[in-house]
C-alpha cells in the first residue's frame, strides 16, 4: 500500500550472470521490499494499542463444531473462501470474533496447531459462516486441499470484536473519543484478508442502520475482497490499490479528510495492516472519533491457556500484557499522547 | 448485538459431552500417586490447559488437571514470537508469565478447583532453594506439586536445574519439608543419565516423576534465517518426539519404583498405550490439544474401551495380554 522505501538495490546485473543467479537477485529484491514493509508495518503499531474498556455484553461460549465444507472456491488470485455449516457459531458469534481452525491430516502433511480465521460473514438463518484465507504457508497450503464435502474441526466464536459504540457517558457534555455519540455514520478500513474482520460490522451496520463506508483495499482490483458483500449490505466502497497507487497513505489519507473533514464518521474501525491502524488513530485524533483496531497474532489455543499471543503493547516486564485472543482481537488504537 | 437463534443449535461439542460413556466396573483405570488416587492416568501438560478449556470438554473425566507453572514472584514473559509451528513440530518460548503465588490463590485456584477432578499444581524456581517458598506460599492449596526443573539454575551458569541429580535432590527435600502432598518431578529431556535424576527425585522422596518435556530447539525463518521465537530458543513438541520420549521413559521406569509419568508427543490411546507398555502409569498430553481440544477426553474414553473389548480388568493386564 505504500512505496517501499529504504531498500538497498540489490547489486546491478553483469553481462556475465545466468538465469539462476538473476532470478536469485529478483529473490533477494522481493525479500527486501518484504521485510522493509514488515518492518514499517510493525513499527506503525509503537504505542498504538490499548485493551479496550469492558464489554457491554457477555461473549458467547465458544463451541468446537465438526463443520461440513458447503463451499470452498478461490476468490482473486490470491484467496480462498470456505462456507461452513455450524450452527452455534452461526447464531452466536459477535461481529470482528475469530474462529480456530484444525487443518486435517494430509497425505505427507501434518499440522499441528489450529489456525486462527476471521469470520467474515454470518449467515445464522442457514446456520453458515464464511472465512477467506490467503495461501500463505504450509497450514493455508494444506487446508486448500479439504474438498466440499468433508467437515473442518473448528473452535469459536472467540475473542473480543469490534463494537460501535452506543450510548454517551452521562457526564459527557460533549462527544469525545473517550466518551462518544452513539454511532450513526462508520468508516472501516480493511486491507487483504484483514477485510474480513471488519465485514461482521458492516453487518450490523445493516441492521443498526448505521451508515457505513468501507475501504477496501488491496494489490489489484481482482484481489480485493468484499465488494459484493457491501454491495449487498448496502455499504459505501471506496476501493483502493497497489497498481494505481490509490492505496499510497497519503493519498488514502488525503482522500478521507477530503470526504469526512466536514463530517467525521461516529467510528473507525480497521484491520489488515499497521500502518492502515496509525492513519486510522491519526484521523480518530484529529476528529475526535473513537478507532477500533483488529490484530492478528501466532497462537495455539485461542482461548487464553496457552499465553502464545503477546499483544504489541509495552508493560511492566513483571506483568503479564493483553493477550490478542482473549483481550483482542480487537484494540483501541490511540495515537500515543493522544 | 446478538442474533436470536432461529432454530434449536446443534454442534459437535454438545454431543460429545452427551457420549460419556457409563462408568464400568469391569475396568479401573486408577492410578496412584503417592497418597492421592487418580480416577484414570489421563491429565493435561502444565502449560497446554486452562479452566477456559472447561467451556469446550468434560474435564471431569480426567484423572487430574494440571496447572500452568508458579512461580514466587510475578514474570511477564517472553517478547513476541512466542509460538511457531515447524516441520518437525510446535516450538515455543512464552516464558512462563505468572502472577506469583499470591496472584494464582487469588485468581486461578478457585477456577481450577471448579473444575471437579484433582488439581496439580505446577510450581518454578530459577534456583534449588526458590522451590519450596513457592509451595508455602500456596498454603495447602492443590492436591499435588509438580516441580518444574526444566528452568535454568540462576547458581549454576544457568545449567537446568532437572540435569543435575544433586539440584533435583535439594529441590525435593526443601519442599518435603514444607508438605505432605505427593510430589512430582518433571525432568527435562538434555539430560546425562535419566536414570541418575529419576532415583535423585526418588530417593530425596519424590513420589513420581513426569518424563519428560519439551526439547530445546532453534527455529528460524524460512526468508531470512532469522530467528522466529522472540527468545531464539523454544521446546519443541508433538508427535516427533514421541521415541524420544519413548526410551527415555523406558530408561526411567527400570530405574525407580515410583510412577513414571510420560509426557511426549500423546495424540491417541495408542500413543499412551506405548507408554504405558514400556513402564508409564500415566500420560500427560500437551500440544494435541490445541488442535483437537477433546484429544484427552477421547483417550480416556478409548483406553477404558479397550480394556473392556479385551477383557481386561487395567491396562497392566491389557498390555499382558497382548504379549501372553
Amino acid at each position: 500500500m505504500t512505496s517501499t522505501t529504504g531498500n538497498t538495490p540489490a547489486a546491478p546485473a553483469t553481462a556475465a550472470e545466468t538465469p539462476a543467479v538473476a532470478a536469485a537477485r529478483e529473490d533477494l529484491a522481493a525479500l527486501r521490499r518484504q521485510q522493509a514493509f514488515a518492518a514499517a508495518d510493525e513499527a506503525a503499531l509503537d504505542g498504538l494499542i490499548a485493551v479496550r474498556p469492558p464489554e457491554r455484553r457477555p461473549r458467547p461460549d465458544p463451541v468446537w463444531d465438526d463443520a461440513p465444507v458447503l463451499v470452498h472456491e478461490v476468490v482473486g488470485e490470491r484467496y480462498r473462501r470456505l462456507v461452513l455449516a455450524t450452527d452455534t457459531i452461526a447464531t452466536t458469534a459477535l461481529a470482528g470474533q475469530f474462529l480456530m481452525i484444525t487443518v486435517p491430516p494430509a497425505e505427507g502433511e501434518r499440522i499441528l496447531l489450529p489456525r486462527p480465521m476471521a469470520i467474515h460473514r454470518r449467515h445464522p438463518e442457514q446456520g453458515t459462516v464464511e472465512v477467506i484465507y490467503g495461501v500463505a504457508g504450509r497450514g493455508t497450503t494444506a487446508l486448500a486441499d479439504v474438498a466440499v464435502g468433508e467437515s473442518l474441526l473448528v473452535t469459536g466464536p472467540l475473542g473480543r470484536g469490534f463494537e460501535f459504540p452506543d450510548a454517551a457517558e452521562p457526564d459527557a457534555a460533549l462527544p469525545t473519543a473517550a466518551h462518544p455519540r452513539p454511532a450513526r455514520t462508520a468508516l472501516m478500513i480493511g486491507r487483504g484478508v484483514g477485510v474480513c474482520a471488519i465485514m461482521g460490522s458492516v453487518e450490523d451496520a445493516a441492521r443498526l442502520g448505521i451508515a457505513a463506508t468501507v475501504v477496501l483495499s488491496g494489490r489489484s482490483r481482482a484481489n480485493l475482497i468484499g465488494p459484493a458483500d457491501c454491495a449487498e449490505l448496502g455499504a459505501r466502497v471506496i476501493p483502493v490499490t497497489d497498481d494505481d497507487g490509490s492505496s499510497a497513505l497519503p493519498a488514502l489519507g488525503g482522500r478521507l479528510r477530503g470526504l469526512f473533514g466536514s463530517a467525521p464518521p461516529d467510528v473507525i474501525l480497521v484491520c489488515g495492516a499497521g500502518v492502515l491502524a496509525r492513519l486510522a488513530a491519526e484521523l480518530g485524533a484529529e476528529w475526535g472519533v473513537p478507532v477500533q483496531v483488529s490484530l492478528e497474532a501466532h497462537m495455539a489455543c485461542g482461548l487464553g491457556y496457552c499465553h502464545g499471543c503477546a499483544a504489541p503493547v509495552a508493560t511492566d516486564p513483571a506483568v503479564e500484557g493483553p493477550l490478542v485472543c482473549v483481550d483482542g482481537p480487537v484494540f483501541d488504537a490511540v495515537l500515543p499522547g493522544g | 448485538m446478538t442474533i436470536a437463534p432461529p432454530r434449536p443449535t446443534t454442534d459437535a461439542r454438545r454431543a460429545f459431552f452427551d457420549a460419556r460413556p457409563a462408568d464400568s466396573a469391569a475396568v479401573d483405570l486408577s492410578v496412584r500417586i503417592g497418597s492421592l488416587t487418580l480416577a484414570n492416568p489421563v491429565m493435561p501438560a502444565s502449560g497446554c490447559f486452562g479452566p477456559s478449556l472447561g467451556r469446550l470438554i468434560p474435564v471431569a473425566e480426567l484423572g487430574a488437571v494440571v496447572t500452568k507453572t508458579v512461580f514466587g514472584t510475578p514474570r511477564g514473559g517472553n517478547a513476541a514470537h512466542r509460538l511457531t509451528e515447524i516441520r518437525a513440530g510446535m516450538v515455543n518460548s512464552v516464558g512462563i508469565p505468572s502472577r506469583g503465588a499470591a496472584g494464582y490463590l487469588a485468581s486461578q485456584h478457585p477456577l481450577y478447583l471448579a473444575l471437579g477432578v484433582p488439581v496439580i499444581v505446577s510450581v518454578g524456581g530459577h534456583r534449588p532453594g526458590e522451590y519450596a517458598p513457592v509451595v508455602q506460599g500456596l498454603r495447602g492449596a492443590g492436591d499435588a506439586y509438580e516441580l518444574n526443573v526444566s528452568c535454568p539454575n540462576l547458581d549454576r551458569h544457568g545449567t537446568d536445574i532437572g540435569s543435575d541429580p544433586d539440584a533435583i535432590g535439594t529441590v525435593v527435600r526443601l519442599v518435603r519439608q514444607e508438605t505432605d502432598k505427593p510430589l512430582i518431578v518433571k525432568l527435562p529431556v538434555l539430560v546425562s543419565s535419566i536414570a541418575d535424576c529419576a532415583q535423585a527425585a526418588e530417593a530425596a522422596g519424590a513420589d513420581a516423576v513426569c518424563v519428560a518435556n519439551s526439547i530445546p530447539a532453534l527455529p528460524l525463518t524460512a526468508d531470512t534465517r532469522s530467528p522466529v521465537l522472540g527468545n531464539v530458543i523454544g521446546g519443541l513438541s508433538g508427535p516427533n518426539i514421541r521415541p524420544i520420549v519413548l526410551r527415555l521413559v523406558w530408561l526411567a521406569a527400570r530405574a525407580v519404583d515410583i510412577p513414571v509419568i510420560a509426557c511426549g508427543g500423546i495424540e491417541t490411546a495408542d500413543d499412551a498405550l506405548d507408554y504405558f507398555s514400556v513402564g508409564a502409569r500415566a500420560v500427560q498430553v500437551g500440544t494435541a490439544s490445541f488442535g483437537r481440544p477433546f484429544a484427552m477426553v477421547d483417550i480416556t474414553r478409548a483406553l477404558q474401551e479397550r480394556c473392556l473389548a479385551a477383557g481386561a480388568a487395567d491396562i497392566g493386564e491389557l498390555i499382558e495380554l497382548w504379549r501372553a
